[in-house]
């Protein structure tokens, strides 16, 4: 068994509906191949650093599963006919980081910045 | 290798020039490794704040020999760079 982090980045007009059955669709992937979601995060909606497909934002799931190799490979094959999604990335750790959450932070800083201007 | 001869450059150029060719080469400075250091952030892909001050305003990533970073770490940072430039976090 390995673990495993994966985000993928929705596009910038799903609704926060379409994004719950997003992460329940993925979810029962992982479940259906033996796999075991140890935590999701939603990372909200973003800005992008460049245009991905004409999208300015998207919106951030991250995935930390335990499973095997299989579960990626089901996984990645059906993100990539998603059209809702513009990317997807996995990667391979060692040990989860559960307490970390860099991106909580990082809009409230966003907001304090937005308010000095 | 080159690294070695970039690391002899700069102790010429440093206030702590060698004096002689023959002197031991332990008083030459040298900062050590920010990332390697007890109690140093882990290098994450997702920590982006971490990752921007190793990179230059244009996006690229700055040289081991500014700043200081070990080859190891360098590897790494690198890596998560190129990681968090794919989820156009960077």
């Amino acid at each position: 068994m390995n673990l495993y982090e994966h985000t993928i980045i929705a596009r910038q007009d799903t609704s926060p509906s379409e994004i719950k059955q997003l992460t329940e669709k993925y979810s029962k992937i992982v479940e259906k191949n033996e796999g075991e979601i140890v935590k999701t995060e939603n990372w909200g909606l973003l800005n992008l650093s460049y245009l991905i497909k004409k999208n300015k934002k998207g919106s951030y799931i991250h995935f930390k599963i335990k499973g095997k190799g299989n579960v990626i490979d089901e996984l990645e094959k059906n993100e990539a006919i998603d059209k809702k999604l513009l990317r997807y990335l996995t990667v391979r750790v060692k040990k989860f980081d559960l307490e970390a959450n860099y991106f909580a932070k990082r809009e409230d800083d966003e907001k304090k910045e937005s308010y000095k201007n | 290798m080159p690294k070695r001869q970039s690391g002899n450059k700069k102790g010429k150029q440093s206030n702590f020039a060698k004096l002689s060719i023959f002197q031991p080469n332990k008083y030459k400075f040298k900062k050590t490794c920010p990332l390697s250091a007890k109690g140093a952030p882990a290098v994450d892909y997702k920590n982006i704040r971490l990752l921007k001050k190793y990179m230059s305003e244009n996006g690229k990533i700055l040289p081991s020999r500014i700043t200081n970073v070990s080859q190891k770490k360098q590897r790494e940072l690198s890596l998560s760079i190129k990681r968090a430039r794919n989820l156009a976090l960077i």
